[in-house]
């Protein structure tokens, strides 16, 4: 969309879109190599125990109805190219959230000879979640944060406005919350 | 009617805003029964209210290898046969604003639009999951929309009148629902499938062919579908209160029986696991029609046996 409307109008349709967008983010989860220890949790973390459609979070099959890429493991040379297909495949705005240690950095893979590192070798990634594997509150905390993160400003909006991406510091982002333990 | 009445009905009373916002919270009523009979919390109360805003404000992709007028077409089609339907039904519990002799046949076939709109979808993009999801969506279509409309000519012929105000005049005298108990289950399990409802989501099973026929949508071509199915929904419950609850003459009647029929169809949907679409199929075909054709031979024995109502 290409309408620009006058500034306090423009103003109302981007805090609707950004309230919208942080009430409903939609998931889709992939494995690039993971050993399955961070997808039991986030698939715990799905589970009526946590129930996160309260928030809002559901899983989704396909990549273009996702907001949320939610990715595991180190990427290997194999999965690569498909993470990032399905990565580019997903509409914008679009959220990535790299869960466990070997998602962050390699983890014990990181010598492999098959494994090119972190998700963000392959993808922009907004939050890390640190962990081995990480508990389904901590995958819950890190999306929470990253709902955080998307205000009208920083939403990169295809109607020309500036992308701003000043990278936050969101390692070591699970810290324990009492009001919710 | 003129003009200013004829927008206000189509924009806001019965189709329009009114429709829309009453199947986004219907929606959410269903999601928050199913999610408490699963021992969750559930959703919050504006929950499809922003799936939608966000689908409408997200990036539109139209994908390679399809026909993108057909692409972009299709979800306006499905959201304006549902739209166009409740033209000719009482939604709200105040009389349908348009009726003909032979509406009903009209409005079945005006709900039909959003499962066939699916299923051009699904068979105009590229993906094989969309592919096989437009399959199992038509073939699926062709499984209970007999039965469902045979479901509903009961209360039609009970009533002598194709014409859904009629219809719904008739049944507030007569509680369809006790002479023809058949006809009403079939209808609700008609409504499960034509909403792709568990155990009818075959044409969506997420575990197997991704979202089926919406693979490829996202964005606006996705919320539109979404719309179309929650007023489908409305509409839907509004048919079957209306024909076998004892009518809807009032709003609060609307309410409250078609708050009723959606919590049944809501414990359904907990209750029951996904069916093949072989199993769907048989299903519809060998049981469904078949008991509410029993269901029509009793009807016709009993009133001959009175001295004949039906066809006199």
């Amino acid at each position: 969309m290409s309408v620009q409307l006058d500034k306090p109008w423009q103003r109302i349709l981007d805090e609707v879109a950004t309230w919208a967008r942080k009430n409903s983010p939609w998931a889709i989860h992939y494995n690039s190599g993971s050993c399955n220890g961070c997808d039991i949790e986030i698939l715990a973390a799905l589970t009526p125990r946590y129930d996160v459609e309260r928030l809002g979070v559901t899983l989704h099959g396909s990549p273009r109805h996702a907001d949320v890429l939610i990715c595991t493991g180190p990427v290997t040379r194999q999965s690569a190219d498909r993470l990032r297909r399905i990565y580019e495949q997903m509409p914008e705005p679009k959220f990535v959230v790299a869960v466990g240690s070997c998602a962050l950095t390699g983890g014990v893979f990181h010598d492999g000879y098959n494994c090119l590192g972190g998700i963000e070798k392959v993808i922009p990634v907004d939050v890390f979640v640190p962990g081995c594997p990480p508990r389904p509150e901590a995958i819950i905390d890190g999306v929470v944060k990253l709902l955080q993160k998307v205000d009208p400003d920083r939403t990169p909006a295809r109607a020309g406005s500036e992308i701003v991406s000043e990278k936050e510091d969101t390692h070591g982002s699970y810290d324990r919350n009492p009001a919710t333990d | 009617m003129n003009t200013i009445l004829s927008l206000g009905a189509i924009l806001l009373f019965p189709s329009g805003l009114f429709l829309l916002f009453n199947g986004i919270v219907y929606e959410w009523i269903d999601k928050k029964i199913l999610a408490r009979q699963q021992n969750r919390m559930g959703p919050r109360w504006f929950q499809p209210l922003a799936d939608v805003t966000k689908l409408m404000v997200k990036e539109e992709i139209v994908p390679a290898g399809v026909n993108a007028t057909l692409f972009n077409l299709l979800p306006i089609f499905a959201l304006a046969g549902p739209l166009t339907a409740a033209l000719y039904m009482p939604v709200g519990g105040i009389r349908p604003l348009l009726s003909f002799k032979g509406d009903l046949i009209v409005t079945v076939y005006l709900l039909s639009v959003l499962t066939i709109a699916t299923g051009l979808a699904g068979a105009n993009t590229a993906s094989r999951f969309s592919l096989l999801g437009a399959t199992r969506t038509l073939t699926q279509l062709f499984s209970y929309e007999a039965p469902f409309m045979l479901a509903l000519l009961g209360p039609a012929i009970a009533a002598g009148s194709w014409q859904i105000a009629e219809i719904n005049d008739y049944a507030g005298n007569h509680l369809l629902l006790l002479r023809e108990p058949i006809g009403f289950v079939i209808a609700i399990i008609g409504l499960a499938g034509k909403l792709e409802l568990p155990p009818f989501d075959a044409p969506e099973a997420e575990t197997e062919i991704v979202a089926g026929a919406m693979t490829e949508y996202g964005g606006r071509g996705l919320a539109l579908f979404h719309l179309g199915r929650s007023a489908e929904l409305v509409l839907g419950l509004t048919l079957i209160a209306s024909f076998y609850l004892g009518g809807v003459a009032s709003p609060l009647a609307y309410l409250l029986k078609t708050l009723a029929l959606l919590l049944g169809l809501a414990g359904f949907q907990a209750l029951m696991t996904r069916l093949r679409i072989d199993q769907t199929v048989g299903l519809w075909w060998r049981y469904g029609s078949l008991i509410v054709l029993v269901q029509w031979l009793a009807l016709f024995v009993l009133d001959m046996s009175r001295g004949g109502g039906i066809f006199s």
